[in-house]
């Protein structure tokens, strides 16, 4: 018995993570937090981040944008999922196309065009109004409508393809059983495929919230005034303000709740294959 | 405006987390020629103007290439604090490389080393120790000419702040551009152009909160507040006349006036650590030259800083009454020296402000 | 099955477990009718005219290789696979239209398809529920349900803590709890090993019989089939070859395919020199003539096989006098194979052909070496003429 050596497949991409990600990260907080900074000074700067007004409320826009996206990407992506899971064929295949090259393509691109159908002169503005059925242009950009919509669309692969797996991986057999047994389609649905795909729900929001907590470019084009959200408190601090110091403490606190959704969401994997679902 | 990119591609940087501004200080610089000088740019149509009137021509005359680069102030200063400068002139806005030269990430320009340019040719104003004036241009009164027929637009800000006789949305610089329009907003509420520094930051807050409704979004980039006047977003916005003029180039519905208008500069500096500082300053003092100006200014629309090339300036940026360009007879300075030393105050002002 | 109730903690003894299973048994079984079901996949007929009525009460079998065609008659019945031609009728009425859930069948499922998200307790209550039975009820029913698979005292386990065993149990309460007329069963005991299949066996024989379920069972072990049924059908590339009695469908074959499939075979080839009915005499290609019991005629000349089963046999030395009546033939013993209860012997005969005979494993019996020249004996009454195979 050789030792297991399989880890040294791993080393390219452990390679790439340490050098662009945990060197750099480890450089910035460290000149930022500990040489920039005095220590003494290190507590009261945390303090001053985390008390201010600006800090708080970007904080629960954040949270709320995030929650809000989750949920869209859940209601709109579960159909989906679940028609992909039980169909298959050349529409299936386009679903899965439709759902998925918005990936090809840059969100930057992807937001604008949005905000050419959203705007006050877009598509859906321009149609709702041609039809009579609006007198003014309804705001639906430049708002927290605006913001949920773009990141919804840029976000719900990642929901579709994670209920996917989960729902094909669904034993066909449990839902004949069931129907055998006399479960109505709805109440089959209700007892048997829904239960079964709460860890695909679990897993696919909590990637959805952890990449919305850090989401940047759609909230800085599609939000209004008030919808600052961390990421852009960051970026106002590193690029406007020059305040570095700012700046680190604040992705110290966005980082630190990715990573505890982060464990959260491998605890509910490890779960999942636990009970070999 | 500190923020140096006028395009939306730098966004790609901040996506996750701010240790990516840290990445050149990992990624050492790749060898390069000798002939290269890497320029700090803000890239577009910009640089495609630049590249006939300027670039080429330098290439001629002096065998140096221009590579134009992206980056933003905190990429800069990144590279500046990681000893890895991979940029040797920068060309942005002037308050963005005044808070460089405060963070000593500047060196001073050699003056006694020009030979294109007579220095005597520039704007004083202009030759500063750490960087030289590029172009002037302006935050100007915009419009579209669609909703108001030229001649009945607002004639001043305190007639763009009138939201009942020209109703509509309106847009205008934000804190997330840098330097929200304070300056305006004080002209509107009635203080004169010669009394706008110091700026009453509460004042000007309390002003800007009587258009706050009518303000959809406050515009972070150039390309933002030109995209919401071509899309209609808004029909009345605060922007620069650049970016102004060169949507009305591209056949949007807009009109400039220009009273009150705000100056503003972009400016030429050289980072502490550039492989190729003689080059970098050639460059400088080529390109501020009086016949290269006029080259340049000729297509893009900004007014020159050699006084020289004032007569051969675009016809759009003369002021008919004077003879002078609009910023000369109609317009006030930016105060850059207030803004670094209060943008943090303001910052926090407005934050508590729009939320 | 006593000593197996008795070992486990605080289960109930196994009198009052019958007792109250008792309480499961409800309305008795329903006939079932299938008249020329037919299922189409493209140019293929997977199931071809389908024809018999399954009494109530009747444990019938669906025996065939794979691609039969037997589990695609399971799935009309169940209501998961279109018919495309006949008709299915449970007392009478069609069932065409109505959809799975509604048909009010039970069913088990070879990889037991237990939902993975409920203890036993729910699985087995999923039924009732799915009905709207009242809490008090589903008690009840699931309670007497888990104690006819003995399973209660494991009411509060999920599928991922049980053996494959205790998994189909759950699954057998499941599909009887609500006293279902008619349990479907797909190849149920596939995924056991052998020991547990019989045992298995034994308990849904005795459960069905309780409760005077009509069962439709599928399998493609012979044994089992033979062991539970009361009638098989042996299915072969979606023909139905024969349907009878287990017993019958084994000692009497209508053709080589059901012969071979429910057991070993001896089939010679040869003619029928005298029809019957009656005895037929049937002369093997090597000129020996032997004789079979059969009522129907047959035509002089008409060529078949000769069919018998190996253990009908019996093995004689050569120097025996032959005896009247029964059928004889002699050859070399070639090999003989030890299977425990049997030593199977293969015996060439004068036309070349190997002749297999089961010789039991008792020590009264003659057990000729290799090599050696044996008489083989059988009786007329055990041999059946069958047409030849058809090419």
């Amino acid at each position: 018995m050789g030792r297991d050596r399989t880890w040294l497949l791993l080393l390219p991409a452990l390679g790439l993570l340490v050098l662009l990600f945990l060197a750099p990260l480890a450089w910035f907080l460290a000149r930022t937090l500990f040489i920039e900074t005095a220590p003494a000074e290190v507590p009261a700067l945390f303090a001053d981040v985390l008390t201010a007004r600006s800090m708080q409320v970007a904080a629960l826009t954040t949270l709320w944008v995030s929650v809000l996206v989750t949920l869209a990407t859940l209601v709109i992506g579960y159909p989906i999922a679940f028609y992909l899971a039980n169909r298959r064929g050349w529409r299936a295949a386009l679903v899965v196309f439709c759902v998925v090259v918005p990936y090809f393509t840059s969100v930057i691109v992807r937001t604008y065009a949005l905000t050419v159908v959203l705007g006050r002169s877009g598509l859906i503005n321009e149609l709702l109004g041609a039809s009579g059925l609006i007198g003014a242009p309804l705001a639906l950009l430049y708002n927290t409508f605006g913001i949920v919509v773009g990141m919804t669309y840029v976000l719900l692969p990642y929901m579709v393809l994670t209920l996917y797996a989960t729902m094909k991986a669904i034993d066909p057999n449990l839902l004949r059983a069931g129907r055998a047994l006399g479960a109505s389609p709805l109440y089959l649905f209700r007892r048997v495929y829904l239960p079964l795909s709460v860890p695909g729900i679990v897993s696919g929001s909590l990637i959805v919230l952890i990449l919305a907590l850090g989401f940047f470019i759609t909230p800085a084009l599609m939000g209004g005034p008030g919808d600052v959200t961390v990421a852009m408190l960051i970026e106002r601090a590193i690029e406007i303000l020059i305040d570095w110091p700012s700046a680190a403490v604040m992705s110290v606190v966005l980082l630190a709740a990715t990573l505890i959704l982060f464990a959260v969401y491998a605890r509910v994997t490890d779960l999942r294959r636990m009970m070999g679902a | 405006m500190p923020k140096l990119s006028t395009t939306p591609t730098r966004r790609g940087l901040m996506v996750g987390s701010a240790a990516l501004l840290a990445m050149p200080a990992v990624i050492t610089n790749p060898a390069r020629a000798a002939t290269q000088l890497r320029v700090r740019t803000p890239g577009g149509s910009f640089d495609e103007i630049k590249r006939r009137t300027v670039y080429e021509p330098f290439l001629k005359e002096t065998g140096i290439e221009i590579v134009p680069v992206p980056s933003t102030v905190g990429k800069l200063l990144a590279m500046y604090k990681a000893g890895q400068v991979e940029i040797d002139c920068i060309d942005t806005g002037n308050d963005a490389n005044l808070m460089l030269e405060e963070a000593g990430a500047l060196v001073p320009i050699d003056y006694g080393a020009f030979r294109y340019t007579k220095l005597e040719d520039v704007d004083p104003s202009l030759k500063l120790p750490y960087q030289v004036g590029s172009f002037v241009y302006a935050f100007v009164l915009c419009y579209r000419t669609d909703v108001f027929k030229p001649g009945s637009e607002p004639k001043s800000w305190a007639e763009f702040w009138d939201t009942n006789a020209f109703p509509g949305p309106r847009t205008l610089a934000g804190i997330e551009s840098g330097a929200p329009n304070l300056e305006i907003a004080l002209l509107a509420d009635g203080v004169a152009m010669d009394k706008v520094y110091p700026v009453d930051i509460e004042r000007a807050l309390k002003s800007m909160g009587r258009i706050k409704s009518s303000v959809p979004k406050f515009w972070d980039t150039g390309a933002l507040s030109a995209q919401m006047m071509a899309d209609k977003e808004a029909v009345l916005g605060v922007l620069w006349n650049t970016r102004a003029q060169a949507s009305i180039d591209g056949g949007a519905p807009l009109g400039i006036q220009w009273n009150q208008n705000q100056v503003l500069v972009q400016s030429y500096a050289i980072p502490k650590g550039a492989k190729a500082p003689e080059a970098a300053l050639k460059f400088i003092d080529y390109s501020i030259s009086e016949d290269v100006q006029k080259r340049w200014l000729a297509e893009y629309k900004a007014i020159p800083v050699n006084t020289k090339v004032y007569p051969h300036t675009s016809k759009l940026l003369l002021d008919p009454a004077s003879g002078t360009p609009w910023t000369v007879s109609k317009g006030f300075r930016n105060d850059i020296t207030w803004w670094s030393a209060n943008r943090t105050k303001v910052s926090r002002a407005w934050s508590n402000w729009v939320l | 099955m006593i000593g197996r109730d008795a070992s486990v903690p605080g289960a109930v003894g196994l009198a009052r477990a019958r007792e109250r299973a008792a309480a499961v048994t409800g309305p008795a079984g329903k006939a079932l009718e299938l008249q020329g079901l037919t299922k189409i996949y493209g140019s293929e007929t997977v199931v071809d005219r389908f024809e018999t009525r399954i009494e109530a009460g009747e444990f019938f079998s669906l025996l065939g290789p794979s691609g039969s065609g037997k589990t695609t008659t399971l799935m009309m019945v169940a209501g998961f696979a279109s018919i495309d031609a006949g008709r299915l009728l449970v007392d009478g009425v069609d069932l065409a239209a109505v959809p799975p859930e509604r048909r009010g069948f039970g069913m088990v499922f070879q990889n037991y398809a237990i939902f993975p998200h409920m203890d036993v307790f729910e699985n087995v209550a999923f039924p009732l529920r799915a009905r709207g039975m009242p809490k008090a009820l589903v008690r009840e029913r699931v309670a007497a349900a888990l104690d006819l698979v003995q399973l209660r005292h494991l009411s509060d386990r999920y599928a991922r803590q049980l053996s494959g065993g205790q998994q189909q149990r759950v699954a057998i309460a499941r599909a009887i709890v609500f006293q279902p007329p008619v349990v479907l069963m797909d190849e149920p005991l596939g995924a056991l090993d052998k020991n547990l299949r019989y045992d298995l066996q034994v308990e849904i024989k005795e459960i069905q019989r309780r409760l005077g379920m009509t069962v439709l069972y599928v399998t493609h072990d012979q044994e089992e089939a033979m062991n539970l049924s009361d009638r098989v059908a042996i299915m072969s590339r979606g023909r139905v070859e024969q349907i009878g009695a287990p017993r019958a469908v084994y000692e009497r074959p209508v053709n080589a395919f059901t012969a071979r499939f429910l057991g070993e075979a001896n089939l010679l080839p040869g003619r029928i020199v005298t029809p019957g009915p009656g005895r037929i005499a049937f002369q093997l290609e090597d000129g020996a003539v032997l004789h079979a019991d059969e009522a129907a005629t047959r035509g002089a000349g008409t060529e078949g096989q000769l069919f018998v089963r190996p253990e009908k046999l019996t093995l004689n030395p050569s120097a025996d006098p032959l005896r009247d009546g029964l059928n004889h033939l002699s050859g070399t013993v070639r090999r003989a194979s030890f299977l425990g209860s049997v030593v199977r012997y293969a015996v060439e005969t004068g036309s070349g052909a190997l002749v297999t005979a089961d010789a039991p494993n008792v020590a009264a019996h003659h057990h000729p070496e290799p090599g050696a020249r044996v008489a083989l004996a059988w009786s007329p009454a055990d041999t059946v003429i069958l047409p030849p195979d058809a090419a």
